[in-house]
């Protein structure tokens, strides 16, 4: 769009052949016009075949009692939604994605930002360490939560948990099955840290990078400490991507589908999870239990509260706020 | 100059002839293939996990067209998740003529995606058992011609059990008593699944002689007292610490049994073969013991049923396929069942002819199967198993209360069940 609008500017200068006055006296520039939509008609064609009459079926959906049929027809208001809301499995399923985020998103910001600063202060071996921790980022979500599940925390005595745990003399313990207490989560955990923190590491790095170095020099002649600097410093510097990286983990951890499912699959499926997250259940009751209502209204009422989450996020860290 | 010219002319024109010919042979051995069929039925499979079994119904599909020269199948290997594949191309044009159902699901008939194939099995009633036409049977009619049936039993280590004097256990007080007196460090007595739920919460309710919905299939009743009862044996199983946890395969794979990680778990006869290769003779099958005096021994049925997409083009040639392949061919049914994976054929003349089944372990399944076995109602849904599913996991590893949990689910489920008959 800046480009077409640059484009238009420069042409009130020469005014090459086929440029007239728009109605405000801005040039318009057809042939710009042109390639704009010829450029862009397949992506927004695509997007509103695929995307948006897509989700406005799923929200006619919503609205119908669609069992085994993406049909509609039959009517019944807001039943779907009120169903959900009344639904002690779908309630537990929201607040634990919640309790999730509240916990996942700080540790995993941290950890990302912790682990960017460690490697900007390396004098040697950046590179080499900047890919060993992007690599995991490079790596399926179900092989890394099989291997979780089957090699690294599976209950035998020989699994490597078990194995490390044995050196201080635990009981061979189950990481997954076991809910009291409930050590599933160290398994989601760590799964979700090793396979994101090096993305957002590097995001992170990349922000770093960009701090000029004189302000930490000028700082430490003033006799800033390390923790001035990056309190008053690194911190502000890198608020923009900060915002940025904050509202990717928040989304990615109201969207958490992948680790959940895998680690607690069982041969019947999903039924015996100890947490089942939204996508989770949405999942069970549209593709598995063919309920398509009341799988759209739960993909709606999930979209509302990611909605409002980042909403209130931006009110609260100024996401789009300019400096 | 003019020679020159002919012959490029005559060298393009014989290339133009070559190629035309080499697309109309293609198309002519093309035609070969089909024989003339003048229907070609689309046929899904979910991908079996034996080797041998996708040439096999491929062989059997060319063998139909050799008989009946106007028909042509073309067989569809699914893998992945395929009932949820199937479910939602069942809902398009691209619908499969002919398909396979793992669990009936009565929302499928109450749609009308399935072809009542009564008519192809009058008089063969007798040849089914009662479990496997109960499941596919809906208002009064039957959807699903069963292709094998698949029988789940409880494996015992034979030497194992010698050592430590103890018999295979009849009831289930016994066999928890077994389950804790072997397990040790490196062994566990009993796996029922990687979850420690598995199947098991379903046959301890039917080992005493409660169930999930009542015989009209009106009312959810595993809120009875005797359902109450049997799932305290469970939470009784995982507070011993008997059980097997988080295996890397889970209940339907012999992995923990031949690694000898358990002494004893519940698998189902496909695993047979494996297990025999693996530990000889040394071992037993049992089914799942009566839970009190007052309840019986059970174990599980399983396996595929045969169906007819009631909304395909070819809705009567379909049926004749599968009146053909699995009612007709008993050698193909008999090659279905053994010659790949180990499944007991599902018509009883069949079953009866295959010597497989004659002697040793394989008998006693065969017959545990044909007179302790029970299948899931159809219309017990992903929704109901859910609700189900999860008061087990807190009665049995979180201690809740049994009763409440129970009565709470079966509320849901029976809002479920009275939605589903609506």
């Amino acid at each position: 769009m800046s480009d077409t609008a640059t484009s238009g500017r420069a042409a009130v200068a020469v005014r090459p052949a086929g440029v007239r006055r728009g109605r405000r006296g801005r040039p318009v520039d057809w042939k710009a016009v042109g390639a704009f939509t010829l450029l862009t008609a397949p992506m927004v064609l695509g997007l509103g075949l695929f995307k948006y009459v897509a989700i406005g079926w799923s929200f006619l959906l919503s609205f119908s009692d669609a069992r085994g049929t993406v049909d509609l027809g039959s009517w019944i208001g807001l039943d779907n939604y009120t169903f959900l809301l009344k639904d002690e499995a779908f309630r537990s399923s929201m607040t634990g994605i919640i309790l999730f985020t509240i916990f996942i998103v700080p540790v995993t910001f941290g950890m990302s930002l912790g682990l960017a600063m460690l490697l900007n202060g390396l004098r040697r071996g950046r590179a080499f360490f900047r890919t060993s921790f992007l690599i995991p980022a490079a790596v399926s979500y179900v092989v890394a939560a099989l291997i979780w599940k089957m090699s690294l925390f599976n209950g035998l005595p020989s699994g490597v948990a078990n194995t490390i745990g044995g050196l201080f003399g635990w009981d061979v313990q189950s990481w997954i099955a076991s809910t009291d207490p409930p050590l599933y989560w160290i398994v989601i955990i760590t799964v979700r840290l090793w396979l994101q923190v090096g993305l957002y590491m590097i995001l992170f790095l990349a922000g770093l990078q960009a701090i000029p170095a004189h302000l930490y020099e000028a700082a430490s002649l003033d006799g800033a400490s390390r923790w001035e600097q990056f309190r008053h410093i690194t911190l502000p510097m890198l608020r923009n991507t900060s915002v940025a990286i904050l509202m990717l983990i928040l989304i990615a951890a109201f969207q958490a589908f992948d680790e959940f499912y895998n680690v607690f699959i069982t041969a019947t499926g999903n039924s015996t999870a100890p947490v089942r997250p939204p996508l989770v259940f949405l999942y069970d009751t549209a593709l598995k239990g063919q309920d398509y209502g009341v799988g759209s209204a739960g993909a709606f009422l999930l979209t509302l509260l990611i909605i409002l989450v980042t909403l209130l996020q931006g009110r609260l860290v100024g996401f789009g706020r300019k400096d | 100059m003019s020679t020159n010219l002919t012959s490029r002319r005559a060298f393009l024109g014989g290339s133009l002839l070559f190629v035309g010919g080499v697309a109309l042979a293609a198309c002519g051995k093309d035609d070969a293939v089909k024989a003339g069929a003048k229907i070609t039925l689309e046929q899904w499979y979910h991908a079996y996990g034996e080797a041998g079994t996708q040439q096999a119904v491929m062989r059997y599909a060319e063998e139909y067209t050799k008989a009946n020269p106007d028909v042509a199948i073309k067989v569809n290997w699914i893998a992945g998740d395929y009932s949820a594949k199937l479910h939602s191309t069942l809902l398009t044009p691209q619908a499969p003529d002919l398909f396979e159902i793992g669990d009936f699901q009565y929302v499928d008939v109450k749609n009308g995606l399935l072809a009542p194939l009564d008519d192809i099995v009058k008089g063969q009633e007798a040849e089914y058992s009662k479990a496997s036409l109960d499941s596919a049977t809906a208002d009064g009619k039957l959807y699903g011609l069963k292709m094998m049936d698949d029988a789940m039993v409880l494996y015992y280590r034979r030497s194992v059990l010698e050592k430590a004097g103890i018999a295979a256990p009849q009831t289930f007080a016994e066999l928890a008593a077994a389950a804790k007196t072997l397990t040790s460090r490196e062994q566990k007595g009993l796996f029922v699944g990687s979850d420690g739920i598995g199947n098991a919460a379903y046959l301890l309710l039917w080992s005493n002689g409660a169930d999930l919905l009542d015989p009209e299939g009106k009312k959810v009743v595993f809120n009875s007292p005797e359902a109450i009862a049997a799932i305290a044996g469970l939470k009784q199983l995982h507070d011993d610490k008997s059980l097997l946890l988080d295996f890397t395969t889970d209940w339907y794979d012999p992995g923990a049994f031949i690694q000898g990680a358990a002494a004893m778990q519940w698998c189902g006869l496909w695993a047979m073969p494996a297990i025999k290769k693996a530990l000889g003779d040394d071992f037993g099958v049992v089914a799942w013991p009566k839970f009190g005096d007052t309840g019986q021994a059970v174990s599980r049925i399983g396996g595929w049923f045969a169906a007819v997409n009631a909304k395909g083009k070819h809705v009567e040639e379909a049926k004749k396929y599968i009146e053909w392949l699995w009612i007709k061919q008993t050698d193909l049914q008999k090659d279905w069942c053994v010659s790949y994976g180990f499944h007991v054929p599902s018509r009883k003349s069949v079953a009866a002819q295959t010597t497989e089944f004659t002697s040793g372990p394989a008998k006693d399944a065969a017959d545990i199967l044909a007179n302790t076995s029970k299948a899931y109602p159809n219309l017990w849904n992903t929704a109901m198993d859910s609700a189900f599913a999860q008061a087990v996991l807190k009665i049995a590893k979180s201690g809740g209360d049994a009763k409440s949990l129970f009565d709470e689910a079966a509320a849901k489920c029976q809002a479920e069940l009275d939605k589903q008959l609506a």
